[in-house]
């Protein structure tokens, strides 16, 4: 059993004092901000990126991965007992949630959503385990011209699921790109794009780019609306589930963890859509469909497990693949990569500490949080009282320290400051930062496949639709844009987007 | 014909982006499709770049009207002015000797004073007075040190919300510098001036 001594083996890994320490840290962090409107996964991991670079690749990507998965736990808190979504990815479980703890029910709600984030945590831990090595030989076989076809359809699919115009977005992943090619080519050693500035010739800063645009810019856009704070809905009131809540919850938490598997894998997907292609699916086919609206508990069950799950399935593209399928992905390639681990195929035999501790790691986390979250949830409630005018100053002073103490060198900072601004602008003309980012990670890989593959063919482009795979991923990449084009399906996309976030 | 302001200006960016960077690419050699040059992909990207602002261009004279935020003449005079001052004090500080012209202090310079002058708006505020606290904390950081850093950038920033009372920015700056020198300097010893240096 290959599978159970290379789980033991990442067992012994992820339960190392130091590592259990830091997925603590990430599980806690993650939750903090989970429950905190108004700052996200994506802005929280470029922030603490730089504190992480000390550490391990491993004890790092343990932490940074529990920072995400925690936050799709807390999320869940506020979004049931404040009507309040702390994460886009707990915007539908508002629905049926706040119903229930308007009923009286909030601590069953919270118990099922943790504990079926729980469950779906630990499926999808053993799904990656499982299908990880396998994916990996399929990996290996894969030539530069599949390469750079599988990053473009990662490219094509995360544009298409973007929120607001698919045009835009795919305008923005191409600009990513672009951004990516500033700094040194790799195979002549010339700089491009660099305007002679020294700090230029390793490309434009990850971190600067992912602070500002996402930390940075978030924080000027929360200034500018008015800080809106519910009140609490009466008391949390008994934790435990009658019988019959629990038989209703447990079908719906089955099918939340195997659509937000699937989900999560896509490129382009994670946590948000997840939840939400629960929530449709338990309002169409749950027992309780009828109850939707007054507070039905699948409501609840359903997405919270469906958001867990994808967001530890979404690591399965980028450990297998080197291919990161959202924003958060992206970032973990970007802390790869300054640890110095190429992500790729090759990882989890290069790397066997740090692609099996992750895996354990994922579900040791998720017994953490299943502990911090539930008999401690009043003082996550109570993170809430800590007002905006006091958490922006903190968040702004972390990212300056945290992005000067990359390379020493102020550069950094002023470069934040310019992509804030420039993330800004992005948000207030609807240009999606997140596409942009993937681009900008892909970029430079996608250039590398694609020279060697015309290398191989000898600049005979028909290499991409020759070879099977290739033109499977061409294919897939096609129909997904075609189907853009299509009125209809582009209205169900806004739509579900809209509601979903 | 429904003008979609926001798109028009989407397409904008994109398109002067791309054209900004094709030709600053006629510099790198393009190569064959089989020997690809450094300028090769920058040249495919751009293009395609350039193509998707077109298309963005054409959706955008008749999906509208989507308007921006009503801006006043203020708000844009400010920013216009904003961005010259800041050039010119960039400009400026580099041609003066010392501290002010050495390494990447213009840039800093210019970027705080360019981020400042708008500021005086109060709807510029909260964007232009953060970019100016963050300008402000990389100047400040070799010269003064950490701790004076915070405290400046803090402050500065405190101005964009007007709920801050003194007290709480005065109580906020000291919990801030004793939680980044606990977890900056005691614990992850970062190479980064504590305290003025003279």
């Amino acid at each position: 059993m290959d599978l159970v001594t290379n789980l033991a083996h990442g067992f012994g890994v992820a339960l190392t004092l130091n590592n259990l320490l830091f997925c603590l840290i990430g599980c806690v962090i993650g939750t903090a901000i989970g429950v905190l409107p108004g700052i996200g996964p994506v802005a929280t991991i470029s922030l603490l990126l730089p504190i992480t670079f000390g550490q391990p690749a491993t004890t790092a990507i343990i932490m940074l991965a529990g920072i995400y998965y925690g936050a799709q736990y807390g999320g869940s808190t506020t979004a049931i007992l404040l009507n309040l979504p702390g994460e886009v990815s707990s915007v539908v479980t508002t629905l049926e949630g706040y119903k229930m703890a308007r009923r009286g029910r909030a601590g069953a709600a919270l118990t099922i959503a943790a504990l079926g984030s729980f469950f779906a945590g630990t499926v999808s831990t053993l799904l990656v385990a499982a299908s990880g090595p396998l994916l990996t030989q399929v990996a290996l076989s894969f030539g530069p011209a599949d390469y750079f076809s599988l990053m473009l359809l990662g490219l094509v699919i995360s544009a298409v699921l973007a929120q607001g115009s698919v045009v835009k977005s795919i305008g923005m992943v191409v600009f990513g790109v672009s951004l990516g090619m500033v700094g040194t080519d790799v195979q002549t050693g010339q700089q491009r794009f660099t305007f002679g500035i020294p700090e230029l010739s390793d490309g434009v800063g990850f971190v600067s780019i992912a602070m500002g645009m996402f930390g940075i810019a978030e924080i000027i856009l929360n200034l500018e609306r008015p800080e809106a704070r519910s009140v609490m809905s009466g008391k949390v009131g008994s934790l435990m589930m009658t019988r019959e809540e629990f038989k209703r919850a447990t079908p719906a938490v089955l099918r939340g963890t195997v659509v937000g598997s699937l989900l999560g894998i896509l490129p382009g997907g994670g946590a948000a859509l997840a939840s939400f292609g629960s929530y449709m699916m338990e309002r169409k086919v749950s027992k309780g469909r009828h109850e939707f609206g007054t507070g039905a508990i699948e409501g609840v069950a359903g997405p919270e497990s469906a958001n867990n799950a994808a967001s530890q399935t979404s690591f399965i593209p980028l450990l297998t693949l080197g291919i990161p399928a959202n924003a958060v992905m992206a970032l973990m390639v970007g802390a790869l990569i300054i640890q110095g681990i190429q992500p790729g195929p090759r990882m989890v035999e290069a790397q066997p500490d740090l692609f099996w501790g992750l895996i354990a790691s994922m579900w040791v986390g998720n017994l953490m949080l299943l502990v911090i979250n539930l008999p401690l949830i009043g003082v996550w409630v109570k993170l809430l009282a800590v007002p905006y005018r006091h958490m922006y100053p903190s968040i702004m002073i972390f990212c300056a320290i945290g992005v000067y103490s990359l390379q020493n060198n102020v550069f950094d900072v002023y470069q934040t400051v310019f992509f804030g601004i420039f993330g800004y602008l992005c948000s207030k003309l609807r240009l999606e930062a997140a596409p942009m980012l993937i681009g900008f990670v892909l970029g430079p890989m996608m250039e590398e496949h694609l020279r060697r593959a015309m290398l191989l063919s000898r600049g005979d482009p028909m290499v991409f639709i020759e070879r099977p795979i290739s033109a499977g991923m061409l294919t897939v990449a096609a129909i997904a844009l075609a189907a853009m084009l299509m009125p209809n399906i582009r209205k169900g996309k806004d739509a579900a987007l809209a509601e979903g976030g | 014909m429904k003008i979609n302001t926001k798109d028009l200006l989407s397409a904008a960016l994109l398109i002067s982006l791309a054209l900004i960077g094709l030709w600053l690419n006629t510099d790198h050699t393009m190569g064959s499709a089989r020997r690809m040059g450094p300028g090769y992909m920058p040249w495919l990207s751009f293009m395609l770049q350039l193509g998707l602002g077109c298309i963005v261009l054409g959706f955008s004279l008749f999906n509208g009207p989507d308007p921006l935020e009503k801006w006043t003449a203020a708000e844009i005079g400010f920013l216009i002015a904003g961005g010259v001052v800041g050039m010119a004090a960039g400009i400026a500080a580099s041609h003066v000797p010392g501290w002010v012209s050495a390494g990447w202090n213009p840039l800093g310079i210019g970027m705080f004073v360019g981020c400042m002058v708008p500021a005086i708006v109060k709807s510029w505020r909260p964007l232009f007075l953060i970019s100016a606290a963050f300008a402000l904390f990389g100047l400040v950081l070799e010269p003064l040190g950490l701790m004076a850093a915070i405290a400046l950038s803090v402050i500065l920033s405190a101005f964009a919300d007007d709920t801050h009372k003194p007290v709480g920015v005065v109580g906020l700056v000291v919990f801030l510098c004793v939680l980044c020198w606990a977890v900056f300097i005691y614990e992850l010893d970062i190479r980064v001036p504590v305290w003025p240096q003279f």
